[in-house]
């Protein structure tokens, strides 16, 4: 009963009102690609050592759960994970907006990211001490086969396209070793540039890699960006469906939330291995398992579910051994210690009151996160379907801008991002899709680290065979890599014997989850269902060998530039060039061959005078940022992009207004970094 | 025209002269304080520590900023193309910035940073779990002494402060053992809590969030630390074994002589908080208090203690 007690001390109309507050603000920050729920709490802290503990907490608390699921918004309006957690929400979740169920999308995510929520947050409360003990009987080899398991969703990802997939995870994979190595030191792959010592950052690699190629393809079209469904009925937040959806889920939602709350409790995993893996488990599992990646509601929930009970699992080691789960963790534990609070094993007796009214904190911060998030899901929606594309283009352009320069104020991420980009947009024409490049630069390290760690303590004890294969937690996730490897096989297999369609037939006629998606899609198209009787006559897949040439040649340069490594630096990238090597030779074979899916063609109504315009004006943008500085460039490339992006003429008055709305736009976004992030701006001849 | 550059001189001259006058009330607006390593390390304890007295001693704010990467080169890369009017400050550790250099090109030479006061240090200590069957650090080095490489310390980072520590103490103990890289004191920790590796090298400060689930065999410091009064240091057990990471504030190379001192005196101000020295010392921090006068003296003797290791570690060969 004394836990009643707490949760009336976190009732209290102060904390409720933090609470509310951190909700929205959590929400709309991690909207916004690159502002992430470590900078808004980081920010806000030092506001926090004026209050009691518990009620700066909840604050904190309550903003780091907005922001996780404020992430899916970006995710499945633009295509870009607002935060890394958020990934596999961009699969199916943009698919969805596409074809007019953005509303719905965002509703399933709500719903799921709420009760994902609860999961962890009870967790939290009720099984703490021991859960925490799942962080310590993980050991680098099953971080290593944790990562090798997130990376098995390639295949998945990539049927039909299998090569084309392992040679993306490949470069990712390459990309994930630029700079310092933890493991052995060695400073590799930086072209003896400075802005490369610190490795490729993850958040603004996501951002350029799916969200430039999505502007690009914008701006060539006069389509609308995501269909608006014509049937009033559906045209916005759906409450009663995305419910009727979820609940015939209920068992995904459960599972992808427990698979969230014990992955939070790892640290270092974190939120993106947890969407990752329960989205590898949803497909696996669900009878529409060919529909993922196309716009299948459970994958938006799989993901979602998980990444928010990653918020509550995550405080677990925190509290309780004192090793943050994750980096807002990390800060929110800094503010308790300032605080004067003693953490550790004696935090749950010790300073309970405090511990509870938390917990119960973050519990309601969740619940109010279900009305919160909706109003502000339904206005995001609302905004993205009605904004003009003259509007559309220069704001998430804006917006691209401003997530990858604000993670470190480092212009160089910026230009990162828009690099990556560019090739994103080229290799997906020819098939690469984004997808496994972004597993391969996530995963890789965690992987790298992992696997040398378990090298090196099982040379040192002369049992290297033992230390990788021989432990049982790491027995049952190479099983279950294995599991989601093989069971695609095995399902065609068996419905082979039996007569019966295939799954992945079947699945297309189903009814209940229509996956017509518009032929001008800037999606990953991965989960070709129809290579299996493959058209022998189709043309010579140039681009594609062309590309696959450059790939072996990166992969033969890697190869070459290990030689200066240390043998700890050397062991992973020296084996991830050769099988980069490798599968580019099967792709040319392939492709000579005239097997393995074909390139997309280009859309024929597509204007690539405009693309390449833009291409050019970005690209100016990003460069000129350091000599005119942030709001003059900023400016000046919106206006540019806006005139690029109508494809009308349009009247002067509305011209006025949408220039009006472009400085707005722009001041908005510069008060919110300089202002209220307190991030340092680059400062050219003007500002 | 040159009534315009005369204006433009005298303006510029006004403008030069400000930041003399400015530094007796320095500071007058919040003071940006970049961190180069992420949230929940040392640093950025510390640096919290610091940010909770700072308003109290200064009248103004301090903001907090992670700008991590490459181990802090990133940042330190960039310090010096920050403008040096006083309200940005850097943090800055050892032995990284002497041996980052030396291992090749990181963007920045150790003199070109200016570090301004070196407030406390982190000692090196060795970590086993409660239930380990070494319960002296004599036992751990019988131990390694009958198997050669047996003994795995896990520590934070390649070619870092606990990297160093444990080198010295192989070569002290007469020892051989291998050091398994983490990528930071949270994962680390984790693994010697979870016995994935037989002992942790690590920093004292991991003794105070675990309570009893550790037990500290050694501390790298001159005395035994106020938090942890029973734990020997290692030069009571005959190794001459002190250090660990020494964390300070560093400054823009175009700051000023006079506003590099006066940053220095408000971190020696809060160097002498007694909540502060409370809190860092119920964390296992040493407080050191090196300001700007004592840095050139202190860098000198910390760079050839260095050099001397660095040769250990195969750098700047």
């Amino acid at each position: 009963m004394e836990l009643l007690g707490y949760l009336l001390d976190a009732l209290t109309p102060f904390n409720l009102m933090l609470a509310l507050i951190g909700v929205v603000l959590g929400t709309v920050i991690g909207a916004l690609p690159g502002l992430s729920a470590t900078m808004a709490v980081a920010v806000l802290v030092p506001f926090t050592f004026s209050m009691e503990p518990a009620s700066g907490l909840i604050a904190l608390g309550a903003i780091y759960t907005g922001a996780i699921y404020g992430g899916a918004f970006a995710a499945i309006l633009v295509n870009t994970p607002g935060t890394p957690s958020a990934i596999a929400t961009t699969f199916d979740g943009y698919p969805m907006a596409r074809r007019g169920d953005g509303g719905l999308a965002i509703t399933l995510a709500n719903l799921a990211s709420v009760f994902g929520g609860m999961v962890g947050a009870i967790a939290l409360l009720l099984l703490a001490p021991p859960l925490a003990k799942v962080a310590l009987v993980f050991g680098p080899p099953e971080y290593f086969w944790l990562a090798v398991f997130g990376l098995t969703l390639i295949s998945a990802l990539s049927v039909g396209n299998t090569l084309k997939g392992l040679v993306g995870a490949c470069l990712g994979l390459l990309l994930s070793m630029v700079g310092v190595a933890v493991v052995g030191g060695d400073v590799r792959y930086t072209l003896d540039s400075p802005a490369l010592l610190g490795g490729i950052d993850i958040t603004s690699a996501l951002i350029g890699l799916y969200c430039v190629p999505v502007i690009l393809d914008l701006v060539a079209t006069r389509a609308a960006h995501l269909k608006i469904n014509s049937d009033i009925e559906k045209d916005g937040i759906r409450l009663r469906e995305a419910m009727g959806i979820a609940w015939r889920s209920k068992f995904n939602v459960i599972r992808s939330s427990v698979i969230g709350t014990v992955i939070g409790i790892l640290p270092g995993a974190g939120g993106s291995i947890a969407g990752l893996v329960s989205y590898t488990e949803a497909r696996r599992s669900s009878k529409y398992s060919a529909n993922f990646g196309k716009g299948e509601p459970d994958g938006v929930i799989a993901t979602e579910a998980a990444n928010n009970a990653t918020v509550g699992g995550g405080f677990i080691p925190t509290l309780v051994l004192g090793i943050p789960g994750t980096p807002p963790d990390a800060i929110i534990l800094g503010a308790l210690l300032v605080q004067g609070i003693k953490i550790g094993p004696t935090l749950f007796n010790s300073e309970s009151q405090v511990v509870y009214t938390f917990i119960f904190g973050l519990l309601i911060a969740t619940v109010l996160m279900l009305p919160a998030g909706l109003l502000i899901g339904r206005y995001a929606y609302k905004s993205v379907v009605s904004f003009p594309k003259s509007l559309l283009v220069p704001t998430v352009a804006f917006m691209t801008v401003v997530g990858s320069f604000a993670i470190h104020s480092n212009i160089n991420d910026t230009q990162m991002m828009l690099g990556l980009g560019v090739v994103a947009w080229v290799l997906n024409r020819y098939g690469f899709a984004p997808s496994p490049i972004v597993l391969g630069l996530v995963l890789g390290q965690i992987a790298e680290q992992g696997f040398v760690q378990t090298y090196l303590i099982g040379n040192a004890t002369h049992n290297i065979s033992g230390m990788f294969f021989g432990r049982p937690i790491s027995i049952g996730i190479i099983l279950a890599a294995l599991l989601t490897l093989g069971y695609p096989f095995f399902a065609e297999w068996r419905a082979r014997k039996r007569h019966i369609p295939p799954l992945t037939e079947r699945a297309m006629a189903a009814e209940a989850h229509p996956t017509d998606i518009p032929p001008t899609s800037a999606t990953p198209d991965t989960a070709k269902p129809d290579s299996a009787n493959g058209d022998s006559a189709r043309a010579l897949d140039t681009g594609a060998i062309l590309l696959a040439v450059v790939f072996a040649a990166i992969g033969i340069t890697a190869y070459m530039g290990t030689e200066a490594m240390s043998s700890m630096g050397s062991v992973f990238p020296a084996t991830i060039s050769v099988l980069l090597v490798v599968f580019s030779i099967g792709l040319v074979v392939f492709a000579l061959l005239r097997k393995g899916s074909p390139s997309k063609g280009g859309d024929p109504a597509a204007s690539t005078t405009r693309r390449i315009l833009l291409g050019i004006v970005f690209g100016l943008w990003v460069f000129l940022i350091p000599v005119l500085g942030f709001f003059v460039a900023g400016l000046a490339a919106f206006g540019t992009m806006m005139v690029l992006a109508e494809h009308e003429t349009c009247p002067a008055k509305t011209w006025l207004i949408r220039a009006i709305t472009a400085v707005a736009v722009v001041a908005g976004f510069w008060w919110l970094m300089a202002d209220v992030l307190l991030l340092r701006m680059p400062m050219g001849l003007f500002f | 025209m040159s009534i315009k550059r005369t204006l433009i001189v005298a303006g510029l001259t006004l403008m030069a002269a400000m930041p003399a006058l400015a530094e007796s009330d320095f500071p007058t607006k919040p003071i940006t304080y970049i961190i180069p390593f992420n949230a929940g390390g040392e640093s950025d304890l510390s640096a919290r520590f610091q940010q909770a007295e700072w308003k109290e001693h200064t009248g103004q704010d301090v903001i907090i900023q992670y700008q991590s990467g490459a181990g802090g080169a990133q940042a330190w890369s960039q310090l010096n193309s920050i403008q040096g009017d006083g309200y940005t400050i850097m943090g800055i550790n050892l032995p990284h910035t002497v041996l980052q250099p030396m291992e090749g090109s990181v963007g920045y030479k150790t003199d070109e940073l200016t570090p301004v006061n070196y407030f406390h240090y982190t000692p090196n200590a060795i970590f086993v779990t409660k239930d380990s069957e070494y319960k002296t650090l004599q036992d751990l080095i019988d131990y390694a002494k009958e198997n050669p490489g047996l003994v795995t310390f896990a520590g934070s980072g390649a070619k870092s402060a606990n990297n160093l520590g444990q080198l010295q103490f192989d070569n002290l103990a007469g020892v051989k053992t291998t050091y398994i890289p983490f990528s930071g004191t949270g994962p680390s920790i984790t693994a010697v809590l979870g016995s994935q590796t037989t002992a942790g090298f690590n920093y004292a400060t991991s003794g105070t969030n675990q309570g009893d689930a550790l037990r500290m065999l050694a501390v790298a410091s001159e005395k035994r630390l106020p938090a942890f009064p029973d734990v020997p240091t290692f030069k009571e057990l005959g190794l001459d074994i002190v250090g660990g990471a020494y964390r300070g504030v560093a400054v823009p190379d175009s700051t000023s002589e006079g506003m590099r001192q006066r940053i220095s005196d408000i971190v020696t101000e809060i160097n002498h908080d007694p909540d502060f020295i409370k809190k860092m010392e119920d964390g296992g921090f040493v407080l050191t208090d090196i300001g700007y006068g004592q840095m050139p003296a202190f860098m000198k003797k910390m760079k050839a203690e260095y050099a001397k290791s660095a040769a250990a570690l195969g750098i700047g060969n």
